[in-house]
């Protein structure tokens, strides 16, 4: 029985990938990403990663999904408009073309044949190396949480959690780069004048915060934590853009910034801290290790929240 | 068959159909969805042999590994979603082929 579900779930996974790419209109193409998402979350529950579905459906289904529908107002009204141009075209031009371009897809159909079997091979012959489960699952009580996937990205490997959160900074500097403007720009939605939506909004935002607030904290003994909670508050912010009030672009620029840089700023010290008291940069004493932790997750959450919806008010005209 | 054998074998498809889309298809959207599927097959490849490794619970250094990626792969998307917007604002163009 479980089998079938797998199966199922594998076959769904790789006919929605098909349907993405082939799928005739960009706007299909979208929505059937958001179901892609969700059905890799379901197949990670599956594999017993239930942190990682969280962070799936919310960031990589949820949170992209409403970025690529945004972007789909730029594009899909004017496609329509340059595919009316191709068709003008001399009909016996467009032959050639054909006929230049069909030697390079067979050439990349037979590479990515090829590509595909030898990554089959590998991945079915791969070499039993027992991973780090017992390893990490050892020194867990000195790590001052209780789950082990909170474990591993806030105490063994803080290095790679804070580095991560400068990623996402440099992403976020990255956007405002290429948008080329140094301003926010200011609301372009038309404040949704629905008072349906905006109650509706209104109401879900404290129900959105709690929840976040307990995942933070739940965090420490089953799947949650920062990244989980900081999409939640993320989405708080998207929410009331969405409704017409813009709060993140018209709090004082300091406030902003402050909200941005809390995570890494935060845990950059708290290192130092601990280089300075003998220790190695991420190294927490262990009694204090499960309140460090908290403190880090929350300043972290905090600072993701604000990237993610800095990000969202960045790219939404 | 174990399960993670099948979410493995998976993963290895749903990277090619990835890479596929990516070299295929024209339009910067659906190629920037097709890195969001190569990258979605390589998160399951590492959770599927995450599973494999499990004792009482599964290994969790390819979860953490994972949920990292998975912030840090739309961070990365939504910079190349600004970059294609920035390039239709200026040229109006939305694919590399030189046909218009």
């Amino acid at each position: 029985m479980d089998i079938l579900i797998d199966i199922l779930l594998a076959l769904l996974s790789v006919y929605l990938a098909f349907r993405c790419m082939l799928a005739p209109k960009l706007s299909k193409a979208v929505f059937v990403f958001f179901a892609f998402g969700l059905t890799l979350a379901l197949a990670w529950i599956r594999l017993g990663a239930v942190d990682v579905a969280i962070a799936e459906a919310a960031i990589a289904s949820g949170f992209m999904g409403v970025l690529l529908l945004d972007s789909l107002r730029d594009f899909s009204l004017t496609f329509s408009k340059n595919h009316n141009v191709i068709e003008v075209k001399p009909n016996n031009s467009v032959e050639v073309k054909n006929r230049s371009e069909l030697f390079p897809k067979i050439g990349l159909g037979i590479g990515l044949l090829l590509f595909l079997l030898i990554s089959l091979e590998a991945v079915w012959n791969i070499p039993e190396g027992g991973g780090l489960t017992a390893l990490a699952g050892s020194k867990i009580s000195e790590s001052g949480v209780e789950h082990p996937v909170t474990a591993v990205l806030l105490n063994y490997r803080a290095y790679d959690t804070w580095l991560e959160i400068g990623v996402i900074l440099m992403g976020l500097l990255a956007i405002f780069a290429a948008g080329g403007i140094k301003q926010y720009r200011k609301a372009g939605i038309t404040p949704s004048q629905d008072p349906i939506l905006r109650q509706a909004i209104l109401i879900f935002i404290p129900v959105l915060f709690l929840f976040g607030a307990f995942l933070l904290y739940f965090g420490k003994m089953g799947p949650g934590g920062a990244f989980q909670a900081a999409v939640m508050w993320g989405a708080i912010g998207i929410l009331l853009h969405l409704g017409g009030w813009p709060v993140f672009t018209e709090i004082p620029r300091r406030l902003r910034l402050l909200m941005l840089t809390a995570g890494l700023g935060f845990f950059l010290f708290l290192g130092l801290i601990f280089m300075t008291t003998g220790g190695a940069l991420f190294e927490y004493p262990p009694a204090y290790a499960g309140l460090l932790i908290l403190m880090i997750e929350t300043f972290g959450a905090v600072s993701i929240a604000a990237a993610l919806t800095a990000i969202f008010a960045f790219l939404t005209k | 068959m174990e399960t993670y054998k099948i979410y493995s074998i998976t993963s290895v498809v749903l990277f090619a159909i990835g890479l596929g889309g990516l070299f295929l298809a024209k339009h910067f959207l659906r190629k920037i969805i097709a890195t969001i599927i190569m990258g979605g097959g390589v998160f399951l490849c590492l959770v599927s042999f995450a599973d494999r490794d499990s004792l009482s619970y599964a290994d969790p250094v390819p979860h953490a590994l994972v949920i990292t990626g998975i912030v840090v792969a739309v961070t990365a998307a939504a910079f190349a979603l600004s970059l294609a917007r920035r390039i239709h604002k200026f040229s109006g163009e939305e694919t590399f082929t030189d046909e218009k």
